[in-house]
This record gives structure tokens, C-alpha cells and sequence, in this order.
């Protein structure tokens, strides 16, 4: 008797696993694992892709790896990880690291920009805007703070913005009377650890990513574009500032000059999965699917999508020519 | 055995001589590791002069409510890092009272040594207070009872009769509660990056310029930790063997 139960459950079991089988096999399309490799950044908005898009393709498999770019291009060149579409954060390093040897085409999809954070409990909360915010921050009741340059680019790209102000603002001396109100106390490993640290009222003000204070809920301060590093057509402006940091070993330093935070993403030319990749793509660069969500995250897309020139719309995929225009 | 011994001696004999010599030149690492050291054993001090009563009120009396006692003094031993120093950091705020009340009278928590030893406390107090409740609960009260019933007060009996039996215990409270304190990593690097503690140097090397640069600044921590401890053992032991 009880044998007999056995046998049953496992013929319908197996029934089972075959129909399943047989479902989704009957399901033409994408499948599989398909391999990302993204900027920190970008982690908010692409997993919430992540989820559109895995609800539409069942059979695929988004795997995520987060890191800085420079570490995520270094992953595919010197370690040879298997990936199929790399993000950056700074479209340069696919130029740079990636093209031509492991991907042909670069489309810069997306800008962030510096923005100063606070909340409604922070000092003078009620005072600060745009024009005044450097003289908040020289005031001696006033936390404010910035990630560690040596350890994440929001931390000198937060630099560069007061240098540039300087600039702009033509006020000189600027930058050294705004540092010697920031006791080194207040910088952190990371930006995103700021966060906590205005709301629970421990600081009053702190430089993030524009995307970051959006998924935050933070108030913030825009500035003005030749300040805020989200512009690339004020690259020749931003190359101007220039932050120290730490070299590759303690006491060693080296040079970081200004850019814009402009995005850019890539297929790697030995993608596993190319028919997962371009379908993601698709979704990704579709105004209506991933830049929609980059959008509402404070990521500010570009729609259509840009590429620099018109031999490497030509190189895109025919699917993803649709998505771009070219505009330098 | 083995499986302490491994890693640790891997990491011991990983660096070179000469970059452990340029390593403890290096003015921050000797700083961060001597402020590692010292707020431990802060936190140690501040252990033993609050942990004591209540070590010594738990192992002698018995009321309703004492397990729930019991079990919040070992809450911070199970709670992870990140979630003390969030914890301690949003009363040390500005939006809550006892934050806005530091901030009247100049005391900062976050960024500040202050902060250091208030979490390092908050993690190594209950190791303390377990040790030298233990300690407590094995002197028979007969010997406190006889020593009332003589005549002796109160704290004369506990500085006379407990505490020459106890002290030993209360040592290994202070060694137990320093040792946590020392490798905490993970609560104190929220409520304060700078001023660095070794092991938040150790981090940000590791971060900022690979495993080479912060393994040297390990041994150090390792090897100055081993020799405390050493020492304060062999001190309990030799007074052992004279009693």
C-alpha cells in the first residue's frame, strides 16, 4: 500500500517536470544566464529593470555584479570574467579599457550630477538655496561632509564641484575656507553612508549623486551646470578641477582631473548570452522601459540614446539602432 | 587548532620583514593602533566600574524579570555590527532628545573618540559582566553571610570577602571585554571613520591599496594584542601559583 503511494507521487511528479519542461521549452526567446556587470551607482534603477524585465522573459536569468567601473572593465580585460553587458558610470572607461579589443560600440544612456543634500532638520534648512549654499557651509554650527576621495569618486567628484564654484563664482579662496570648516571626522568611506548620517540628524549637509538624493528622498540643491559635473559639453570646464588622491601605495599620490558623470553601456564582444543581451538592451534603452525607471530615479536619461558617430550607429546591432541618434 | 593557527600564520609570515618595518614608521598606523588600545581599555575601565554592581546584583539576588535582564545584556553580543553603530548614531543625532541634549553641552558622538568608546563599550560590556557574574556566583554567600554576621558591613565584607575571590574573574572580564572591543570593525565604522581605529585603517588600506599594505598593518594589531594578553595571563597565573 504504501509502496504503492510512493510510486504514485513520484510518476506524477515526473509528469510534472516533464509539462514544465516542455512549457517552457516551447517558449522561443531569450533564456539563460545572462551577466552584468554595472557601476554602484546604477544598482537601484537596474534592479528595479531587473524586475520588469525578468517578468517579461521568464527564461532569463539578469545576474548582477555592482562595483566601481574601473573594477568591473578590469574584471573583463585582466581577469576574463564572462560578461555580457557592462555599465559604466563614466562612459570613458568603455572607450578606454574596452574598446576596441572587447566590445565595438559605446551608447552613453544616461547623466548624474553633484548635488548638496540636506533635510528639513538640518541647520538653516529654511535659509539655503543656490546662491547661498557656500556660505552655509563656512558657518561654524554647520556639519557638512563629503565621501573619502581615496576611496569613491563621489568623494573627489564632491571636491571638484566646490573647486569649479570657486571658479564660477569667481571667489578665490573659496575651496580652502569651505575644507577648513569640514573637520576630517566628517568624511566617509562612501557616499551613500552620508545618508544615514542626515537622517539621523548626526550632519547637516552632504554632497551625493543626484540619483542617490532622489532614491533617498532627500532635499537637495541643484547647481548650476558648469558646477554640478552632469553636463558633458562642459567637460573642458570641469577638466579645470583636479583632486589628489592616493596612489597605489600609502605616501604615493596621483592627479584626478574633472569630468562629467555620464553613463555609458556596452556588449561585450564574447558575450555567453547575446540573445538575452540584446533583448535586455532593448528593454534598457527603450524610453518607455529601463530609461522610464532610470528617469523616476533621478538617473536624467537621454532620450534617444546618443552615440558619438555615425559609423558606430552602423556597428550597433539593427535592433538597438532604432533606440539612438548620433550627437556628439 | 589548525583551523585558528592557519590563517593566522599565513597572515603573520605573508609580509617582509622590511615592509613590517616601514609599516610601524608610518605615524598613523602607530596612532590608530594605540587608539585602538586605549579606548578598549576605556571601554574596559567603564565596564568594570558600571558592569560590576550589576554583575554582583545578578548573581545574588533573584526576581522576576531577571532572564529578561539577562537576555538584554546579551543583546548587543548577537546583534550585528552595522546595526549598533546605526542604532547608537540616530540617538546621537540631532533628532533625538538626548542627541539635541549632547549637542547643547559640546559632546559629539559621531567622528569623535568619545563615540569610539561609547560603541566599544556597548559591545564589550556584556562579555564583562557575564565573566564576573560567573565569577560572583561561584563564592558561596555563606562566606559573605558569615562576614555580615561578624560585624562587617556591607562593602566592607564585598572590598574583604568578594573581591580578593573575585578579582580574578574580573580580570578575565577585562581581558574578554577589551578583546572584543579591540576587533570591533563594523559598528564603529559608522559612527566614526576618522579618528581611525586600527581595525578601520586596516579597512581603509585594504580598500584604498589591496591586501599588501594591510596586511602589515594586521600583524602589528595581531602581535600587539597577542603580547597584552600574554602578559596579563602570565600575571593571573603567577599570582595563582603563589596563593
Amino acid at each position: 500500500m504504501k509502496r504503492k503511494d510512493v510510486l504514485r507521487s513520484v510518476v506524477m511528479l515526473l509528469s510534472c517536470t516533464i509539462v514544465m519542461l516542455l512549457s517552457t521549452s516551447a517558449i522561443a526567446g531569450p533564456s539563460g544566464k545572462l551577466t552584468m556587470f554595472h557601476a554602484g551607482s546604477l544598482s537601484v534603477p537596474l534592479a528595479a529593470m531587473e524586475k520588469a524585465f525578468e517578468a517579461k522573459y521568464p527564461g532569463v536569468d539578469l545576474q548582477r555584479e555592482p562595483a566601481g567601473s574601473q573594477k568591473c572593465a578590469r574584471k573583463i580585460t585582466d581577469v576574463g570574467k564572462p560578461c555580457d553587458i557592462m555599465a559604466s558610470a563614466d562612459y570613458k572607461v568603455i572607450d578606454k579599457l574596452l574598446i576596441p579589443g572587447y566590445a565595438d560600440w559605446n551608447i552613453r544612456f544616461a547623466t548624474n550630477q553633484l548635488v548638496l543634500c540636506y533635510t528639513d532638520k538640518s541647520a538653516y534648512a529654511d535659509k539655503v538655496n543656490v546662491d547661498n549654499w557656500y556660505e552655509i557651509l563656512q558657518k561654524k554650527d554647520v556639519v557638512w561632509g563629503h565621501s573619502d576621495p581615496n576611496l569613491d569618486p563621489c568623494g573627489y567628484r564632491s571636491l571638484m564641484v566646490i573647486q569649479l564654484a570657486e571658479k564660477a563664482l569667481k571667489k578665490p579662496g573659496l575651496y580652502k575656507k569651505l575644507l577648513a570648516n569640514r573637520p576630517k571626522e566628517n568624511v566617509r568611506p562612501k557616499s551613500v553612508e552620508l545618508i544615514s548620517l542626515l537622517q539621523t540628524g548626526n550632519m547637516d549637509y552632504a554632497w551625493e549623486y543626484l540619483s542617490v538624493a532622489v532614491q533617498h528622498g532627500l532635499k537637495y540643491i541643484v547647481l548650476p551646470d558648469e558646477i554640478n559635473l552632469g553636463n558633458y559639453k562642459y567637460d573642458n570646464v570641469y577638466k579645470q578641477a583636479f583632486v589628489e588622491v592616493t596612489g597605489k601605495k600609502p605616501g604615493t599620490h596621483m592627479i584626478i582631473k574633472g569630468k562629467s558623470c555620464t553613463y555609458g553601456v556596452t556588449m561585450i564582444k564574447e558575450a555567453p548570452n547575446p540573445e538575452a543581451a540584446m533583448a535586455f538592451l532593448e528593454y534598457m534603452l527603450d524610453p518607455e522601459g529601463g530609461l522610464k525607471i532610470l528617469k523616476e530615479m533621478g538617473q536624467p536619461p537621454f532620450i534617444p540614446c546618443r552615440v558619438p558617430t555615425a559609423e558606430m550607429k552602423k556597428a550597433l546591432p539593427e535592433a538597438l539602432q532604432k533606440l539612438v541618434e548620433v550627437k556628439d | 587548532m589548525a583551523f585558528i593557527l592557519l590563517p593566522l600564520i599565513e597572515l603573520m609570515t605573508a609580509p617582509s620583514f622590511a615592509m613590517l618595518k616601514e609599516t610601524i614608521k608610518d605615524k598613523d598606523v602607530v596612532r590608530s593602533i594605540w587608539l585602538s588600545i586605549y579606548t578598549a581599555g576605556l571601554a574596559a575601565l567603564i565596564s568594570f566600574v558600571f558592569g560590576t554592581p550589576l554583575a554582583y546584583v545578578l548573581a545574588r539576588t533573584d526576581f522576576r524579570g531577571k532572564k529578561l535582564v539577562e537576555s538584554i545584556i546579551d543583546l548587543p553580543i548577537v546583534i550585528p555590527h552595522p546595526v549598533v553603530g546605526i542604532a547608537i548614531l540616530s540617538v546621537a543625532g540631532k533628532n533625538h532628545w538626548i542627541g539635541e541634549l549632547f549637542n547643547q553641552v559640546g559632546i559629539r558622538i559621531m567622528g569623535s573618540v568619545t563615540g569610539i568608546v561609547v560603541v566599544l563599550t556597548f559591545v564589550g560590556m556584556p562579555f564583562y559582566i557575564n565573566a564576573v557574574k560567573n565569577g560572583f556566583e561561584s563564592i558561596s554567600p555563606r562566606l559573605e553571610k558569615v562576614s555580615r554576621s561578624l560585624g562587617a558591613s556591607m562593602f566592607s565584607t564585598f572590598f574583604r570577602i568578594t573581591f580578593p575571590l573575585a578579582w580574578r574573574s574580573m580580570l578575565v572580564g577585562i581581558v574578554m571585554c577589551s578583546a572584543r572591543a579591540i576587533s570591533e570593525f563594523g559598528a564603529v565604522v559608522i559612527v566614526a571613520y576618522h579618528p581611525m581605529i586600527a581595525p578601520v585603517l586596516i579597512y581603509e588600506r585594504f580598500e584604498a591599496y589591496g591586501l599588501k599594505y594591510s596586511q602589515p598593518v594586521a600583524v602589528w594589531l595581531v602581535f600587539i594584542c597577542l603580547t597584552l594578553f600574554l602578559i596579563l595571563r602570565i600575571l593571573t597565573l603567577h599570582d595563582r601559583e603563589k596563593a
